[in-house]
């Protein structure tokens, strides 16, 4: 019982470390590459967890989870293509596009419900064209694709992209598609990966003797971890603790309003101590499809209507 | 035994939940911003043309195993443990973190702009109340030298730690209100942002983000009732209703407070988090240093 528990939560751990290490380099979009990150990390925290280093384990969650969600938002900030909208309607490999599953390519949205429709009917019938596909035509089509195909562990080349996008994305003209998914490099860089993931996997097969200690972990770790930093390790802790501290002040001092003119085009308005607008007032046309959720403001109607579905 | 331990667990959040939910229904009056307990449409399924169609169901369903999980170690009375962890504090910081993750994940999902907006602003929330938030965690887990939660209660065996630190409860109440996202700290879902994340959910997810939100007023309540009120134990009553009684007085004391001064926008809550609550936690750090050089709260 214990152990096929064991083993189950084992093979839980490992898929989930595996396959976000997988999705966070396939996927389209830089967000959703972020999560799988942080997937593949907490399912190393729950490697962790079963060896019964649990305090590492919570830790690594902890780092993780908020870290990685400071670190996707400084991301989203700087990126040209966050959300994998213009890249989700290229042609893909299989397996990026079953990473980038349920991403919605921009001009998909404006046909609506019969686009969607037509969109999976050419995604499900998985016949392969090969040119054609990318709406923006740079005359490149065929090399790309076919070493692409070649170079994904999972083989099949398929140059075929979706044409309702092709479609949507001619009506849209985006002639400065981001082509950075779609570098020559890439095949070079699945083999690599392949290689060295090769190379490492049969460095721990072949490793002659493994070790086995009967030894019980200490229940309370945090304790023991908790007397070496605080003591054999002080002075490593604290100089960490006081480099932290002064990469903050620096960060204040470089934010601080200068004493010479900034350039008007750099003034940043984010740093405004003011409420933000309410994104309800400004001027974008309003969002289709969304009439369904409607939250009155005036709450006594609303209360009512929401106690009666409750019961 | 592990499985009934976890049905146990969930009914108790299932209950809680619903409990809370009561609760929280009387301090929402016309005119206030109801925050995490607006009404939603919990029959109709939304259409959203541009969502990310695996974040947007993943949010509510991660920040529901997040509430979950953190139930596991609360002592909801004598014996009355999921499992008794020996990290139990640390543990609910941590596996609380997953709603915050939740909501993330299903405001950037939605692909709207009232729900990335939402999604930022949840990530801020995040970056004001964890530090003050942990500093008010460690002046208890100084005291009763251990992060076990039925330690913490042991030790509050001959006086409750609210006496010997309100500084730390003080600081327990304001950033538990930023934990959960009720009354002055309710930006990601304020009415301008037409509910934020739950203004883009219906359905079967409006009903799990109903029961994660409230879930996580319960856990923050119910820790703060472990932290500083003694949790389960007291005089003539049975355990059980201790806690209740304490969980849920904690609460309303809470939810009024925060009533009592007009929301805060995200910018305001850094501020305020940065510039008065961090000091604030490192003065009560010093505060209950000193209590217990002076020998006050350990042989108790």
């Amino acid at each position: 019982m214990m152990a096929a528990f064991e083993l189950l939560a084992f093979t839980t751990c490992s898929f989930v470390a595996v396959a976000g290490a997988l999705g966070m380099a396939t996927t389209m979009s830089m967000f959703r590459s972020g999560i799988f990150l942080m997937a593949s990390f907490i399912g190393v925290a729950g490697l962790f967890i079963l060896l019964s280093a649990d305090l590492i384990g919570l830790l690594q969650v902890m780092m993780y989870v908020g870290g990685f969600l400071v670190m996707i938002l400084f991301m989203v900030l700087v990126m040209h293509d966050p959300g994998g909208a213009m890249m989700a309607g290229m042609d893909l490999s299989p397996l990026e596009r079953w990473f980038s599953k349920g991403l919605t390519p921009r001009g998909a949205a404006d046909a609506g419900q019969g686009g969607h429709g037509h969109c999976e009917g050419h995604r499900d019938d998985g016949n392969r064209h090969d040119g054609h596909a990318i709406a923006h035509g740079e005359g490149r089509h065929g090399h790309t694709q076919d070493h692409s195909g070649g170079a994904m562990p999972h083989g099949a080349s398929d140059g075929h992209a979706d044409h309702g996008y092709a479609h949507a994305e001619q009506g849209h003209g985006h002639g400065g598609m981001d082509t950075s998914m779609v570098t020559p490099v890439r095949p070079l860089a699945a083999w690599l990966a392949v290689a060295a993931g090769t190379v490492l996997v049969g460095m721990l097969v072949l490793r002659p003797a493994w070790p086995v200690s009967d030894a019980v972990p200490d229940p309370d770790s945090a304790r023991r971890v908790g007397h070496l930093l605080m003591d054999k390790y002080m002075v490593a802790f604290e100089g960490a603790g006081f480099l932290i501290l002064i990469g903050i002040f620096g960060a204040v001092l470089l934010a601080r309003p200068s004493a010479h003119p900034d350039d008007a085009s750099r003034a940043a308005r984010v740093a405004l101590d003011a409420k933000p607008e309410a994104v309800r007032n400004d001027r974008l046309a309003p969002l289709t499809g969304s009439g369904g959720a409607a939250v009155e403001p005036g709450q006594h109607g609303g209360n009512h209507a929401h106690e009666g579905q409750l019961r | 035994m592990g499985i009934a331990a976890a049905l146990a667990v969930l009914a108790a959040l299932l209950g809680g939940a619903a409990l809370t939910h009561m609760v929280e229904r009387a301090f929402v009056r016309a005119g206030r911003e109801p925050g995490p307990a607006q009404g939603a449409d919990l029959r109709h399924a939304l259409e959203l043309p541009n969502a990310d169609r695996l974040l947007l169901p993943a949010g509510p369903v991660v920040a529901l195993a997040g509430v979950a999980l953190a139930m596991v170690v609360l002592p909801l009375g004598p014996g009355l443990v999921g499992r008794d962890l020996g990290l139990g504090l640390f543990y609910v910081i941590v596996v609380v973190d997953f709603v915050v993750l939740g909501l993330a994940l299903a405001g950037w999902g939605a692909n709207t702009p009232e729900g990335v907006e939402a999604c930022y602003r949840i990530i801020a929330q995040l970056v004001a109340y964890v530090v003050p938030l942990g500093l008010a965690y460690v002046g208890v887990i100084m005291m009763a030298r251990s992060l076990s939660t039925v330690a913490v209660v042991d030790a509050q065996r001959g006086l409750w730690f609210v006496v010997l630190q309100p500084l730390g409860f003080l600081l327990y109440v304001a950033t538990g209100l930023m934990q959960s996202y009720r009354a002055p700290f309710l930006e990601p879902f304020a009415a301008s942002l037409g509910g934020g994340v739950l203004g883009v959910a219906g359905g079967w997810s409006a009903l799990v983000w109903r029961v994660s939100l409230t879930g996580v007023l319960l856990v923050v309540a119910a820790v703060g009732a472990v932290l500083y009120l003694g949790g389960p134990s007291g005089p003539w009553l049975p355990g059980w209703a201790w806690m209740l009684a304490k969980t849920y007085g904690l609460m309303a004391l809470m939810l009024g407070l925060g009533r009592l001064v007009r929301p805060l926008s995200t910018a305001e809550m850094l501020a305020l988090s940065w510039k008065v609550l961090i000091p604030l936690g490192l003065v009560n750090v010093l505060l209950v240093g000193g209590l217990i050089l002076l020998g006050v709260g350990s042989g108790a």
